[in-house]
């Protein structure tokens, strides 16, 4: 299994077209958005607005990462057969999908360290030596529940179906969970659902980060929950697929 | 059947069926395969091969009623036990590795697997295991695959159309490689549409169409059965119309070419045809009795079961006679 664990990352980081736009999107879109010369607090929230989207992008392009790069590399190595060919192994579905969740982590790791670089050194975002650690890691530890959410929506849609569906979680998870606006400028509604979103425990355990706080338990609870359920989804559906013959 | 292995069979199919949606693509199939025999599955395209493999290797479940047992244990749990190791024709290969690294994990994952050289040299690829995976030829690709099925001390191994993609030479090497992998008392089972190999390779031939069993023997078993035999002479003046008619017409006759002078038959009863060849008043020079090869037999036994679909009591005797 660890041999296995090694092979999916040196593919990672051989697929370099791949990592190059995964790392270097999120900084670029993070200058975009939050680029303009108009410091300040973010509406209804006490942290300034670089602040905010350093933490959201932070979290953003990890998640895209992860969770764009394993559900279309799973649904097409399950049409090439070679998951076929895996599951004649004594491989268990949790060595499998360890092995994915770890290779995107390698590219998610970079991409979260160019954002918090580009707010250190581009946006003048100022935090303490824990903090900025704290941030990291809590970014790429919370990007693992995405990754495994990757791996699920590779073995519940094929082919075609793939992107669309995972782009619908894509941005209903990043708008409904706050990682691109606050979620008090949501309906009521919205926000009733969003707080229970993995993305809105994600960029949580930032948010107190960057008012000084310790992330707090109840996000990394939850966020737990939704790793275990997706990566056990995840396994199940990598043992029973039968649909590629 | 009675069975002189007092081990547990490698394989066994116990009135495995696999039904996709309205289509029986296998029917209640009943066959023990024992450790160390060397089984061709043959049948033409539909036959049920690939649904006959994919619930061997437990990539799929037969419907309720039927059970496949590997070694007396589920399909899953010998896998697991690293006593199968298989080549699938629909198995793809992981892209982006080198081949050496895509063996080491086999050798890897399998629980009593080999040492990598080892295996890339029983494979006759050393000399691929630095080359990406994604750049080799459907030859060498087969060779790899089958590098994958070999990477462990399996007793089962499994191979789907193996020599797709390869040319004769790479063909014959991977024959010899599968012999030696044979001759370790392994049990070997190989579905394929090149019949000389199952001619050649094979100790048990069985023949599927349209989901059941239509024959189980020796190649030599199987060529019998199919009961045809050719018959070829050449006449000393070009047949008319009525001679034609006639030859037509001799016993057991069932299909006749006629290449100006030269007269080829195909036979249900060689003896009968020639005997009354002789009624015929004409003189045949050269003749030639001789028996198929098992691709006719094949073919013969194929299109009459085919054929006997129409009134399926005749092909449920015929089946009585193949066991």
């Amino acid at each position: 299994m660890k041999t296995l664990v090694k092979l999916e990352i040196t593919r990672s980081l051989r697929n370099k077209k791949f990592m190059f736009f995964s790392v270097i999107y999120p900084p670029v879109l993070y200058v975009i958005i939050a680029g303009r010369d108009v410091p300040g607090n973010m509406p209804g929230l006490r942290v300034d607005m670089k602040l905010y989207y350093m933490v959201a992008m932070a979290a953003f392009g990890a998640m895209t990462a992860v969770l764009m790069g394993n559900s279309e590399r799973i649904a097409k190595e399950r049409e090439a057969g070679w998951v076929r060919q895996l599951r004649l192994t004594a491989l268990p579905g949790r060595g499998y999908v360890t092995a994915k969740i770890a290779s995107a982590a390698t590219v998610s790791l970079p991409s979260i360290l160019l954002v918090l670089l580009t707010g250190a050194l581009v946006m003048g975002v100022r935090l303490q030596a824990w903090q900025w650690a704290a941030v990291a890691l809590c970014s790429w530890a919370g990007s693992f529940v995405f990754a495994a959410l990757g791996v699920a929506l590779g073995y519940l849609a094929t082919g075609d179906a793939v992107r669309p569906i995972t782009m619908l979680c894509y941005f209903g998870l990043a708008f409904m969970g706050g990682l691109w606006l606050p979620l008090s400028t949501l309906p009521g509604w919205a926000q009733d659902i969003g707080e229970w979103l993995p993305t809105y425990a994600y960029t949580g355990l930032g948010r107190a980060v960057e008012v000084g706080e310790a992330p707090h338990p109840g996000d990394a609870a939850l966020l737990l929950c939704y790793l275990l359920l997706f990566a056990g989804a995840a396994a199940w559906l990598y043992r029973k697929d039968t649909r590629t013959a | 059947m009675t069975s002189t292995h007092a081990t547990a069979p490698a394989v066994e199919f116990l009135s495995a069926g696999k039904t996709y949606g309205s289509v029986r693509a296998l029917d209640g199939l009943e066959v023990a395969l024992h450790p160390g025999e060397t089984v061709a599955l043959l049948g033409p395209n539909g036959a049920g091969k690939s649904t006959t493999l994919d619930l061997l290797l437990g990539l799929r479940a037969p419907d309720p009623g039927g059970r496949v047992r590997l070694f007396g244990k589920t399909p899953r749990q010998a896998v697991t036990d690293g006593r199968v190791g298989a080549m699938l024709q629909s198995g793809g290969l992981m892209d982006g590795v080198r081949v050496r690294e895509l063996v080491a994990l086999a050798c890897d994952l399998h629980p009593r697997g080999h040492p990598v050289e080892r295996v890339l040299l029983d494979a006759g690829i050393t000399e691929l295991a630095d080359r990406m995976v994604g750049k080799l030829s459907g030859g060498q690709e087969q060779r790899v695959r089958f590098a994958l099925a070999i990477a462990g001390d399996s007793d089962l191994i499994v191979l789907d159309e193996p020599t797709t993609g390869m040319d004769v030479t790479a063909r014959r090497s991977f024959w010899s490689a599968m012999r030696d992998q044979a001759a370790g008392g392994r049990t070997v089972l190989f579905a394929t549409h090149y019949l000389e190999e199952a001619d050649e390779v094979a100790d048990r031939v069985l023949v599927l169409h349209r989901g059941r069993l239509l024959a189980d023997g020796s190649a030599a078993e199987i060529k019998a059965m199919a009961g045809v035999r050719r018959v070829g002479f050449t006449l000393e003046m070009v047949p008319d119309g009525v001679l034609e008619a006639q030859l037509r017409a001799l016993p057991g006759v069932a299909e006749l070419q006629l290449a100006g002078a030269a007269v080829r038959l195909r036979s249900t009863d060689a003896d009968a045809t020639v005997h009354a060849l002789y009624t015929l008043g004409v003189y045949p020079h050269g003749l030639e009795v001789t028996g198929l090869g098992l691709e006719e037999a094949f073919v013969t036994l194929t299109s009459r079961a085919e054929a006997a679909r129409v009134s399926p009591s005749q092909n449920h005797g015929r089946k009585a006679a193949a066991q």
